[in-house]
């Protein structure tokens, strides 16, 4: 396998992850409520799945080597991250608090409390101290006739099952936001909620909604990172996605494609690094240097895109239906 | 309702603004609703083209111009087969060119049978297309009248209908040497368009120059550009023979111009600051407040606790009280008191009485009269007639943003200030 081909392989299984985490900050974000809680949201979400998945295989709910936990993991994930985005949802929507000063004390509250939770729970219900919950790496697929075109090909070949999960959860979402009326009524609810509340909707349920699918979403890509990158829960988790996250839909506009690009960007140029640092043989300590490199593209890329951006009109802006 | 603050999304078409909250949607593969702007953006075409509104479904709001997003807020209330429609003060972000068509549109509307509802301060707009009006005044119903039977002279002397009259002793003018010439003045407003057009006049030292309109004429910003709050886009502003058209505020206010602002809560005060703060807000770095560079707070409560006393400021905690928790009058006494104390040779009052009971009215109106006898020059722009007829020396009438008259106070009726504020008597 050439290197090209893994930085395609490796690419992909980060930037997909991504994008499905940046779609659930446009949905909360178009509809007018700014969603810096994304790494605290990926991070409950995976905390959930991961205990989910850890207790099926210790207990044997399923036959062993069943991928069965798994698969379920991911839908415990979107419920987990939901469940954790209703706080976002409360204090911002229904009780108009800042909505920065929520999503990073979500974020810290987040780390602490699965941080906690992990430990007492290895200790009380699996009875050993550890601070993660340890899950295999998700088996890889190919398709072999696929898999042979040059370049392209490596697109399909040793492929995660959650990257085609991803795939169709963003045409369903791409659908959502821009094809029905309830994705109508997002956008409006992020540009005028005014206008929204004159034509009789009601803004705060449509904002409420939206936070809660940012939650499920960024829940199910911190599961995705927990069974490939990580193959555990932990603290280690937060590894700042959340918000490289956040980085990619800001460049992508709000939207959802231009976002797919930013993603893959990201994605290749991480893996892109990782194996310039194989090539050049580093030393391992330097080789951890390669880790910046999407995190400086990010300021890059800030510093020459940021005035052709226009950010939902209303973002930010808390809602009052009596303020004209 | 056609609102005077639109309620459109700025990022959607035309179409998808008028149908929102009651979108049309088609089943995909018997599945998942999606919804099909197709026929909505057909049946918009046919109503705009019914009503001659000339609006294109599938362009986006935010590239078009405020007339025709004035003119999708009636596309949405003809898609709802409204049959009254309310239109609010609907020229006022207008061009004349702009206003012509719309009342062209409202005639058209009222000719295919919907009941039209027109709240303007604009009586050529009433002449040109109402039937029927009625003439409301501080409140009251004045009259309702056929417009086929009744004069334009008649109804403009029933618009500036007269308050309870209270008196104040008003000596003589003695006006002293130019302070203010304007010249050939022209300022636009956000939308471009030119509010004030071409006004000239002079202030004297010692004489009140009272600036008379219906709201929207104008003279909110002329106020504003000689203060130095909006741009100028052409003609020169002098004060004392200097030349202040494009001078900071800092400098014109330095330079002897006081401001007493429309919005005394937004413009004129920072609520949240302590009333001692907001009387020193155009002095404080100045000696004695600021000494090399640092501010010295025992000389705001000092000063403050002058002022309160001199002007008679009603506040609960002295010169530690919160701005915000005073009443509007004592809040615009504090304005009057600070700008008074800067010694300006020119004094701007834009609406000094709007919203103050009678004891306030009086006491700041005694002030301006004060003003001016201690040799300032006064610019009041105010919308109550009774008002500018007890203060000024001089009267300047403007109409559409022109300054169409101006004249000594006392060779003018309330009735000949009338016409020429609504546009009836052109001079």
């Amino acid at each position: 396998m050439s290197g090209l081909n893994t930085i395609v392989i490796n690419g992909l299984a980060l930037a997909l992850p991504l994008l499905i985490i940046a779609i659930g900050g446009i949905f909360s974000e178009r509809s007018g409520i700014i969603n810096l809680a994304l790494e605290g949201l990926l991070g409950f979400g995976a905390f959930c799945g991961a205990l989910f998945a850890y207790a099926a295989v210790t207990w044997h709910w399923f036959p062993a080597n069943s991928l069965t936990p798994m698969y379920l993991s991911f839908v415990v994930a979107a419920l987990g991250g939901a469940a954790f985005a209703v706080i976002h949802a409360l204090l911002c929507v229904k009780l108009r608090a800042n909505q920065v000063i929520s999503g990073v004390v979500i974020n810290i509250l987040s780390l602490a409390a699965t941080g906690f939770l992990t430990s007492q729970i290895n200790m009380t219900v699996f009875g050993g101290p550890s601070s993660k919950f340890d899950l295999t790496v998700a088996p890889r697929y190919t398709v072999s006739l696929l898999a042979k075109i040059p370049i392209i090909g490596a697109a399909f070949a040793r492929f995660y099952a959650f990257e085609v999960l991803i795939v169709v959860l963003v045409a369903i979402f791409w659908f959502i936001l821009y094809r029905t009326r309830f994705g109508i009524h997002l956008r409006a609810a992020g540009d005028n909620p005014q206008a929204l509340d004159a034509a009789g909707i009601e803004v705060t349920r449509v904002r409420f909604v939206a936070v809660l699918i940012s939650g499920g979403l960024a829940g199910i890509g911190g599961m995705c990172f927990a069974y490939s990158i990580f193959g555990s829960f932990s603290s280690a988790v937060y590894a700042g996605y959340g918000f490289l996250a956040i980085a990619a839909l800001i460049f992508g506009n709000w939207k959802i494609m231009p976002t797919l690009a930013a993603c893959l960007l990201f994605g290749f140029a991480q893996s892109g690094a990782n194996q310039l640092v194989l090539w050049l043989r580093m030393d391992s300590s330097v080789g951890d240097l390669a880790m910046i490199v999407p995190y400086a593209l990010t300021l890059i890329l800030l510093a020459f895109f940021s005035k052709h951006n226009r950010a939902p009109r209303s973002l930010g802006e808390i809602y009052d239906s009596s303020k004209r | 309702m056609v609102h005077q603050h639109f309620k459109l999304v700025s990022n959607y078409t035309v179409a998808e603004n008028i149908v929102l909250g009651a979108e049309p949607t088609r089943r995909l593969i018997g599945l998942a609703g999606y919804v099909d702007m197709r026929p909505v953006n057909a049946a918009i075409a046919e109503l705009s083209e019914r009503y001659g509104l000339s609006v294109d479904p599938t362009s986006v709001i935010e590239d078009l111009p405020v007339s025709t997003q004035q003119r999708v807020e009636i596309l949405k209330m003809l898609y709802r087969e409204a049959e009254i429609l309310i239109f609010d003060e609907p020229t006022a972000m207008l061009t004349p060119q702009e206003i012509g068509y719309l009342l062209d549109i409202i005639a058209t509307l009222r000719d295919s049978g919907k009941t039209i509802l027109l709240i303007t301060h604009k009586l050529e707009e009433i002449k040109q297309v109402a039937d029927r009006c009625a003439i409301l005044n501080h409140g009251k119903l004045i009259a309702t009248m056929e417009m086929a039977t009744s004069s334009t002279a008649d109804m403009a002397r029933r618009m500036v209908g007269r308050e309870v009259i209270f008196e104040i002793d008003k000596a003589p003018a003695r006006p002293g040497p130019v302070v203010l010439d304007v010249r050939g003045l022209v300022v636009e407003n956000e939308h471009k368009v030119d509010v004030a057009r071409d006004v000239s006049f002079q202030i004297h030292a010692g004489e009140i120059f009272a600036v008379a309109g219906v709201a929207g004429s104008g003279q909110v910003e002329l106020a504003d550009a000689i203060a130095g709050l909006s741009p100028v886009k052409s003609g020169t502003i002098q004060l004392s023979g200097r030349d202040i058209t494009t001078a900071a505020v800092r400098q014109r206010t330095i330079g002897g111009i006081s401001y007493i602002p429309e919005d005394r809560q937004d413009v004129g005060l920072i609520l949240d600051f302590p009333l001692a703060d907001n009387l020193a807000s155009k002095s404080y770095f100045k000696p004695p407040f600021s000494h090399r560079g640092i501010l010295r707070p025992e000389e705001f409560a000092s000063y403050a606790d002058d002022l309160i006393e001199r002007y008679d400021i009603r506040c609960s905690n002295g010169a530690a009280t919160l701005t915000r928790s005073m009443s509007g009058g004592n809040q615009q006494k504090a304005i009057v008191a600070r700008e008074v104390e800067q010694d300006a040779c020119l004094m701007i009052f834009v609406q000094p009485t709007r919203g103050l009971d009678i004891g306030a009215i009086l006491a700041i109106r005694r002030r301006i009269l004060e003003e001016r006898d201690r040799g300032r020059a006064v610019l009041l722009v105010s919308l109550e007639l009774d008002e500018i007829l007890a203060l000024a020396d001089t009267i300047g009438v403007m109409f559409a943003g022109q300054m169409i008259k101006v004249a000594a106070a006392d060779t003018l009726t309330r009735e000949e200030v009338g016409e020429y504020m609504m546009g009836v008597k052109q001079s």
